[in-house]
């Protein structure tokens, strides 16, 4: 319990030094976000609309003030408001981490769906037409960059077939079949590479069980092919494919920057890529804060799962 | 091929996808805009993507037809009483969104709002000049200003100056356009519907619009290739041809928004109005709209006034034509014959921007001068630029109309600095000359002002003009009444919204 509690501690801690670096770094670099704002089109803007909005938006304060302020609103959950449009910074986070969250799921999904049937028939034919063709398009899909997969589904499937829409987003609940429709494309784009890492995974895992001898034992008792397979290799090959896709997860909330620009999926990334842009310090602070928090959630769990799992961890 | 169930079932998700392509909602039109509007405020400044939003749920006093003639909206007529007064006469049946009558009262609290202290109003400035405002009656305002002002007509009509009622709210402003904001998803679409009290009858004559924002713009022109979408904007220059070939679309492109340079004249060789001169007559400008617009975009060698501006004059509009030579001369003239270092700032964040800094460093290099660029993202670059903290910068924009007024702001060195504009570089025969022509009412003397402010630009060079671009839109050839405004009115063509329909 104690070693749980020690966990929580620096997790929160890394969460409150992230917020803090991101906050300072943010209101380092060059930028206005008033004079941006009223810079639009190209035009200039009025110094004393400028100073105006400055003042009503707070950032004439000295930057130790507004500190201090965004962490007193943490414990509240209250990240603020928009510098553009004064929306809540936590109602957009709402409202739009549960679509990226669901890209990366289904991503995952195609992942697991191709790669450990594809990777367990490879090694089942090793050296086979299948594995030759399946380990060179791995390394294919690993090699070439997420926005080039986007761009190329893009042309084929909606400019050139016309079989899909080119991008977009419709909710779930007033169109699932749209919605589902307009989640495959950038879901490939997204998943492929993990397909790829899982295939790999999954193939090295199971010529690894397949040469261990609990089962060769097994074919020796002559047990049905499929059973061995089913019950003594893949079951047992599963764990470090699992492991590796539940840390690749947390890798591909970067992914879902270029892919969701890519595709028009309105994710976190697209106001997190416009908040910078604009320097809307606290959308820039509450989404990056939100990420981080993710990344160290995922890794406190994943912490407290091996804990219990093996007490040497804990030990340790 | 033999119909098997394997092939029924692998053919089942196309059919699933065919049928929801197919759909889309009955009646409503789908703009793909280039970016979502952070705000549609009616009287700030947030882009232009928010003012074609604004074009459809607000009207000003006065408008633009597709020729670029200005036209009543709010008012039926207008007209000067005397050098400093203006006379709008409302219309009687124009009615805000909320059923209230549009009246002159009205129209003076939005003029006074807009002119308040702690307005941020794009024509905050402007409206402070009024010296006051008279209600004689309610279908009639009566503008006097504190100095002449020729070109008041031209502010009425801006997509700045939308009309609310006064009982709007700062959250949800009132408007007497066409459309209604009906909903919206932030950062993804807003739907609009047609108001049916609007004022002109018969319009709109679309039911429904869906705004959706498509910042990736070869996503924009996919989803216009794959039907999603039954208009774009800002069509990317390296995809006009393409749109262009495709019988079922039409691209409509005008030269409005053009790029020039800016110069921090406060010290060194750019404060020497010949040096300035060399490095516009040095720049290779075909070579710009070559690799910065992909061949859309046309050279511009004087003052940016569109070609269809009655103001606009071919000898003068070539002042600052491609003479390597000439520019050496000058160099020598100004006793830097050897050439000097500087550097140009501009953005890496936009390709025009950056391929346009590229070919001038190449154009400079030619004559002499070594430049070196700096090329950050676009806050920094703003930011830098507001703050003086540069020698030649790059910069891209559009007037806000065809009147030459609308350079006023670009040339006159007497405003606040800004990045839109150099340094420090002062011309008062030039902001005379201006000031003159917007103070004066007749035509004829009008133009001869322009041309005197012309001739004087173009030896002072306070900017240096570089390149027209050209703006367009893409639709199906299905689409009637969408227009691309001419020249500068390009971000104006939301207006024409009203009277767009699609056959289907």
């Amino acid at each position: 319990m104690i070693w749980a509690a020690q966990r929580l501690a620096v997790s929160l801690l890394l969460v409150w030094c992230v917020a803090s670096i991101v906050f300072l770094a943010i209101h380092l670099v060059p930028g206005d976000p008033a004079e941006l704002l009223l810079s639009s089109g190209g035009v200039a803007p009025d110094p004393a609309a400028v100073a105006e909005l400055r003042e009503r938006l707070g950032l004439d304060r000295p930057l130790l003030d507004q500190y201090v302020a965004f962490l007193a609103g943490l414990p509240r959950g209250d990240l603020g408001a928009s510098l553009v449009d004064d929306y809540p910074v936590l109602d957009e986070i709402l409202l739009r981490l549960p679509r990226t969250l669901e890209l990366i799921g289904a991503g995952a999904l195609l992942a697991v769906l191709i790669g450990i049937p594809a990777g367990t028939r490879a090694a089942l034919h090793r050296g086979g037409a299948f594995d030759r063709f399946a380990s060179a398009l791995a390394a294919l899909l690993l090699a070439v960059p997420v926005f080039v997969v986007g761009t190329l589904l893009v042309l084929v499937f909606a400019q050139m077939l016309r079989w899909m829409p080119a991008g977009g987003y419709v909710p779930l609940a007033q169109d699932p079949g749209r919605h589902l429709l307009l989640l495959s494309l950038p879901a490939l784009a997204i998943g492929k590479g993990l397909v790829a890492v899982v295939f790999r995974m999954t193939r090295t895992a199971v010529l690894d069980m397949l040469a261990r001898d609990h089962v060769r034992t097994a074919r020796a008792k002559g047990l049905p092919p499929g059973r061995i397979l089913r019950r003594h290799v893949v079951r047992n090959a599963l764990t470090p494919v699992l492991t590796v896709l539940a840390l690749q997860m947390g890798s591909l909330l970067g992914g879902t920057v270029l892919v969701e620009y890519v595709f028009n999926w309105p994710g976190l990334s697209t106001p997190l890529l416009r908040a910078v842009e604009a320097r809307d310090y606290p959308m820039v602070v509450g989404i990056v804060l939100v990420i981080s928090a993710l990344f160290v959630l995922l890794n406190l769990v994943m912490d407290l799962i091996y804990a219990l799992l093996d007490p040497r961890v804990r030990r340790a | 091929m033999r119909a098997t169930r394997r092939s029924l079932i692998a053919g089942l998700p196309f059919l699933t996808l065919a049928d929801a392509r197919a759909q889309r909602a009955p009646g409503q039109f789908r703009f793909g805009l280039s970016a979502f509007p952070p705000s549609v405020q009616a009287w700030a400044n947030t882009g232009t993507a928010a003012a074609t939003v604004k074009l459809l749920i607000h009207r000003g006093l006065l408008s633009y037809d597709t020729a670029g003639k200005l036209r009543g909206e709010l008012a039926e007529a207008w007209s000067n009483e005397g050098a400093a007064t203006w006379v709008f006469r409302l219309r009687p049946n124009a009615v805000f969104q909320n059923g209230d009558p549009v009246t002159a009262a009205d129209i003076r609290w939005n003029l006074e709002q807009m002119a308040a202290e702690r307005s941020t109003a794009f024509y905050r400035n402007e409206m402070q000049g009024i010296e006051r405002i008279e209600t004689p009656d309610e279908r009639t305002v009566r503008i006097t200003m504190k100095t002449p002002v020729a070109t008041l007509p031209y502010w009425m009509a801006s997509y700045h100056m939308g009309m609310v009622s006064r009982r709007s709210t700062p959250q949800q402003q009132i408007g007497a356009g066409p459309f209604i904001l009906r909903g919206q998803e932030r950062g993804t679409f807003m739907d609009l519907a047609a108001f049916d009290r609007y004022y002109k009858p018969g319009l709109p004559r679309l039911k429904d619009i869906r705004i959706i924002a498509y910042a990736d713009e070869t996503l924009r022109v996919a989803a216009l290739q794959a039907g999603d979408v039954d208009l774009i904007e800002y069509v990317p220059w390296q995809s006009m041809a393409g749109i262009e070939a495709d019988s079922r679309l039409t691209l409509d492109a005008v030269f409005g928004p053009f790029m020039y340079l800016v110069f921090n004249a406060t010290r060194g060789p750019l404060a020497d109005a010949r040096v300035r001169r060399a490095i516009a007559h040095a720049i290779r400008r075909d070579d710009i709209v070559k690799a910065a617009f992909f061949g859309r975009g046309a050279p511009l060698e004087g003052l940016p006034i569109a070609p269809q501006s009655e103001f606009f004059d071919a000898e003068l509009a070539r002042g600052w034509h491609f003479d390597p030579a000439l520019a050496r001369r000058l160099l020598a003239e100004a006793g830097v014959a050897g050439g000097f270092t500087t550097s140009i700032l501009a953005t890496a964040q936009y390709g025009m921007h950056k391929d346009t800094a590229e070919v001038v460093q190449q154009s400079l290099a030619a004559i002499g001068i070594q430049a070196e660029l700096r090329l950050p993202d676009w806050a920094t670059r703003v930011n830098l630029g507001n703050r003086g903290q540069y020698e030649i910068a790059v910069q891209g924009t559009a007037t806000d109309n065809n009147d030459p007024d609308g350079i006023s702001n670009l040339v006159d060195g007497s405003l606040s600095p800004s990045y839109v504009r150099s340094l420090g570089l002062r011309v008062p025969a030039l902001e005379e000359a201006m000031a003159a022509a917007r103070a004066e009412f007749d035509p004829a003397r009008r133009k001869v002002l322009y041309r005197d402010a012309q001739r004087i630009a173009l030896q002072e060079v306070p900017i240096c003009g570089l390149a027209w671009r050209s703006q367009g839109y893409a639709m199906p050839k299905t689409v009637t009444g969408f227009r691309n405004m001419p020249g500068a009115l390009s971000f104006f063509s939301g207006i024409t919204l009203e009277e767009t329909a699609i056959a289907g």
